[in-house]
């Protein structure tokens, strides 16, 4: 096994989300995390946020992270040996209102890692825009679209349930720009 | 009055006050309901780590909404009027009426 030390973010991701799962806790990456993953770190994260639909007590959470280094500091879970680090905001898994009903597996040489789908992912990097009116959010979402296929009549579904119609018509064309120079 | 339900009055008062005003700080909250400060920050810091909740610097305040990305937020909302329907005309005036329009610095009146 990789080091700690030297794994990318996806890398550690996956294992940590291999070995919580091996203990009965499943979970799924959401959040900037994912961004980095999608654009291959053309974006960089530093925090795994891990969604648990199902609570397992952050007791049980801290003993299984333990097994493989990690401690907890305040909210979050550390390990000496990286930068990176562990979250699990609350549940449920969802963008805006609506749950998440599929997510994505890939396999990296630590472990198998779930997480929400690109088309999610920018659906959840245009909630911040739509709701904080945060341009960074906006950009992620774009490198996202950049090098990912996206479902665009999905998003534009979303962002009208979310009454966001307006908001998205105005960046829809910068969506279809990324989309073909993929 | 959901205090049963939400496990905690000063979570109830929170999100009330933050339900009818759609924003408000902890010593703003705290002096209407008439209590201590530190159970009110507590369970603002406990929404807010829950999501229920987001914040935002005001100058040296940290002023506190309900979040738009909170996926039960409607269900919320309606639990919250419903609450809200159960207080007199005079309590719920009290919560709702607040001074929104501008007041100029230095006004007598």
């Amino acid at each position: 096994m990789k080091p700690i030390s030297d794994m990318t973010l996806g890398e550690l991701a996956a294992y940590a989300c291999t070995h919580l799962k091996s203990k009965g806790i499943n979970v799924v990456l959401s959040g900037g995390a994912c961004v980095s993953i999608y654009t291959t770190n053309r974006y960089q994260s530093f925090d795994l946020d891990f969604i648990e639909n199902i609570a397992s007590g952050r007791k049980k959470i801290k003993e299984v992270l333990q097994e493989i280094g990690f401690s907890e500091e305040h909210r979050y879970f550390k390990h000496p040996e990286t930068e990176f680090f562990i979250e699990f905001p609350p549940g449920p898994l969802s963008i805006g209102d609506e749950p998440v009903m599929e997510t994505v597996t890939k396999e990296f040489s630590t472990g198998q890692l779930r997480l929400i789908s690109p088309t999610d992912c920018v659906k959840d990097r245009l909630a911040a825009y739509y709701h904080w009116n945060d341009r960074q959010s906006l950009d992620q979402a774009l490198l996202v679209a950049e090098s990912n296929d996206i479902d665009l009549k999905e998003v534009e579904r979303w962002s009208a349930k979310e009454g966001r119609s307006r908001e998205f018509s105005a960046v829809r064309e910068l969506f279809v720009k990324k989309q073909k120079s993929e | 009055m959901l205090e049963s339900l939400l496990g905690s009055i000063n979570r109830e008062r929170v999100l009330l006050f933050l339900h009818a005003r759609n924003e408000g700080y902890a010593r703003e909250i705290a002096r209407f309901f008439k209590t201590d400060l530190d159970p009110i920050q507590k369970q603002l810091e406990r929404l807010e780590f829950g999501n229920v909740i987001y914040s935002r610097n005001a100058g040296k305040t940290r002023v506190y909404s309900l979040s738009p990305r909170y996926p039960f937020l409607a269900e919320l909302k309606a639990l919250l009027d419903k609450a809200l329907s159960f207080y007199s005309a005079e309590e719920r005036e009290g919560l709702v009426m607040v001074r929104q329009r501008p007041r100029r610095k230095g006004k007598p009146l």
